[in-house]
C-alpha cells in the first residue's frame, strides 16, 4: 500500500512540477509543495495504521451547546 | 482572471441542483424524519423559505462586488489579513470539509447498498480522481457535463410516479401532532443541505450575465426545495413515520418497493445511476471551488497545479473527518456539520461581510 502511494505522490510530482519550472511560476511551485505536503502528512500516516486527530471531535466541542438544542 | 469559462444562467441552476441534490434527496428524509415525523415535508417547506433568504443575502453581497468571487471581496472588505483568515476558512472548513463529507457519503452509500465486499477507499479514489479530470478543464467543462445528464434524471419523476401505487395518505396524519417545536428543529438539517448553494457566490463572476443571478439563485432554491419535498413526503407515504425514520436511505427503499405485474423491478438502479452521477458533480463542484479560492488567495497565476494535491487531501480527509462508519457519519452530519456550517459559513461570515461592506461603503453597483 506505502509503495503504491509514494508511487502516486512522485507521478504527480513527475505531472506538474516540470512544466512549473519551466514557465518559471515559482509562486505556483511554492503553494503545489505545500498543499501536496499536507496531503502526505494526512495520508501517508493513514495507510501505516496510525490513527489521526479527528478536527470534528474539536468542532464538536464547540458546537455542542447548538447541537443539544436540536435534539 | 484565473477562470476563462462563461456559463449561462441554465447551467448555473443546474449546476446549484446538482450540488444539493444527489446527497440531501437520499440522507434528508431520515434525518427529518426522526424530529419532525410525519410533520417532515412541513420542515422542508419551511426550510425552503429560509434558503430563500440565504440565497438572497449571498447573492446581494456577491452582487455588490462585481466580477469578484467571495475569496476575493472578502478581502477588500475586511482587508488583506483577516480577509485571507476568512477565506482560509471558507476554504478548509467548508469546501474541503463538506466535499470530503460528499465523498465520503457517496462511498458509503455504494458501499451499504450496493457493493459491501469493495474496500470504501476505490470509490472515494475513484470519482475524486474523475473529479480531478473534470476540475482541471475548467468549470464550464463540468457545467457542460451535469447540463447534458441532468435532464436524464426526469427519469426519478416517473420511478417516483410508479410508487404511488403503495402510498397511503393517512400516513400522514394526524397534522401538528408534536406541536411547532419538533417542525422548527427539523428544518435546520434540510436548510444547511440546501443552503451549500452559498457556494454560487463562488460562481457568480463567472456567469455571461452575472445580473440574472439573482434569478437563478431562487429558480434553483424553489426546485430543490419542491424536489426535497416531494422525496420526503413519497417516504413518508410509503413507509409512515416510525419505518421512515429507522432507514439510514428511506428514498432508496421506497423505490425498492415498486413492483409492477411482477415485471418492473429494482429500480433501484435508476437511483443509483442518478447518484453516482450526480454525487461526481457534486464532489466536483466542492472540489472546483476550493482549488479555485486556494488559488485566488495564494494569488497564483493558474489554479491548475493545485488540482491534484487538493485531490489527495479530499480522499484523506474524507477517511478520517467523517466517522470509521455509516452511523457514525451520519451522527457526524447531522449534530456537528449541519448547525456548524448552517451558522458559520452559510448565514455567519456572509452576513457580516454583508453589514461591513454597508458599514464602510465597499463595493456598490456603481463600481
Amino acid at each position: 500500500m506505502i509503495v503504491l502511494l509514494i508511487i502516486a505522490f512522485i507521478g504527480i510530482i513527475l505531472f506538474e512540477v516540470p512544466g512549473l519550472i519551466k514557465q518559471k511560476m515559482w509562486r505556483d511551485l511554492v503553494a503545489f509543495s505545500i498543499y501536496l505536503f499536507i496531503g502526505m502528512a494526512l495520508s501517508i500516516p493513514q495507510v501505516l495504521g496510525i490513527i489521526l486527530p479527528n478536527p470534528s471531535k474539536a468542532i464538536e466541542v464547540i458546537i455542542k451547546p447548538v447541537s443539544e438544542l436540536l435534539k | 482572471m484565473l477562470e476563462h469559462g462563461k456559463i449561462d444562467g441554465k447551467q448555473a441552476i443546474f449546476l446549484m441542483l446538482s450540488v444539493v441534490l444527489p446527497t440531501a434527496i437520499l440522507t434528508i428524509p431520515a434525518g427529518i424524519v426522526r424530529t419532525a415525523r410525519q410533520d417532515a415535508w412541513l420542515s422542508v417547506m419551511a426550510a425552503t423559505l429560509a434558503v430563500l433568504l440565504i440565497a438572497w443575502l449571498v447573492v446581494s453581497l456577491s452582487l455588490r462586488f462585481p466580477g469578484k468571487t467571495l475569496c476575493e471581496y472578502a478581502e477588500e472588505i475586511l482587508g488583506k489579513t483577516l480577509g485571507k483568515i476568512v477565506c482560509l476558512l471558507y476554504i478548509w472548513l467548508f469546501f474541503l470539509y463538506a466535499g470530503s463529507g460528499a465523498v465520503r457519503q457517496f462511498s458509503f452509500f455504494l458501499v451499504t447498498a450496493m457493493m459491501p465486499e469493495t474496500p470504501i477507499e476505490v470509490f472515494s479514489i475513484t470519482v475524486v480522481a474523475v473529479a480531478a479530470y473534470a476540475v482541471r478543464n475548467g468549470l464550464e467543462v463540468l457545467c457542460r457535463f451535469n447540463q447534458l445528464f441532468l435532464p436524464v434524471t426526469g427519469l426519478l419523476a416517473i420511478v417516483f410516479f410508479l410508487s404511488t401505487i403503495e402510498m397511503k395518505p393517512a400516513r400522514l396524519l394526524p397534522v401538528f401532532d408534536a406541536g411547532l417545536l419538533p417542525i422548527v428543529k427539523g428544518t435546520v438539517m434540510p436548510t444547511m443541505l440546501m443552503g451549500e448553494i452559498v457556494l454560487l457566490a463562488m460562481i457568480i463572476p463567472y456567469l455571461n450575465k452575472p445580473e440574472e443571478a439573482q434569478r437563478i439563485a431562487i429558480l434553483s432554491a424553489l426546485f430543490n426545495g419542491f424536489v426535497l419535498t416531494a422525496s420526503t413526503l413519497e417516504a413518508l407515504l410509503i413507509f409512515g413515520p416510525d419505518l421512515a425514520a429507522h432507514w439510514i436511505f428511506p428514498t432508496f427503499n421506497a423505490v425498492r418497493v415498486i413492483s409492477i405485474a411482477n415485471f418492473l423491478e429494482r429500480l433501484e438502479s435508476v437511483i443509483v445511476a442518478f447518484w453516482v452521477l450526480g454525487g461526481f458533480v457534486k464532489v466536483g463542484v466542492f472540489y472546483y471551488v476550493a482549488v479555485l479560492g486556494s488559488a485566488q488567495c495564494l494569488n497564483l497565476k493558474d489554479y491548475r497545479p493545485l488540482v491534484l494535491p487538493v485531490g489527495v487531501i479530499l480522499v484523506s480527509f474524507s477517511s478520517f473527518m467523517h466517522g470509521e462508519n455509516i452511523v457514525d457519519m451520519i451522527y457526524y452530519i447531522s449534530q456537528i456539520q449541519v448547525p456548524f456550517m448552517l451558522i458559520v459559513f452559510e448565514v455567519g461570515i456572509p452576513l457580516l461581510l454583508l453589514i461591513i461592506a454597508l458599514v464602510r461603503g465597499k463595493g456598490g453597483q456603481s463600481s
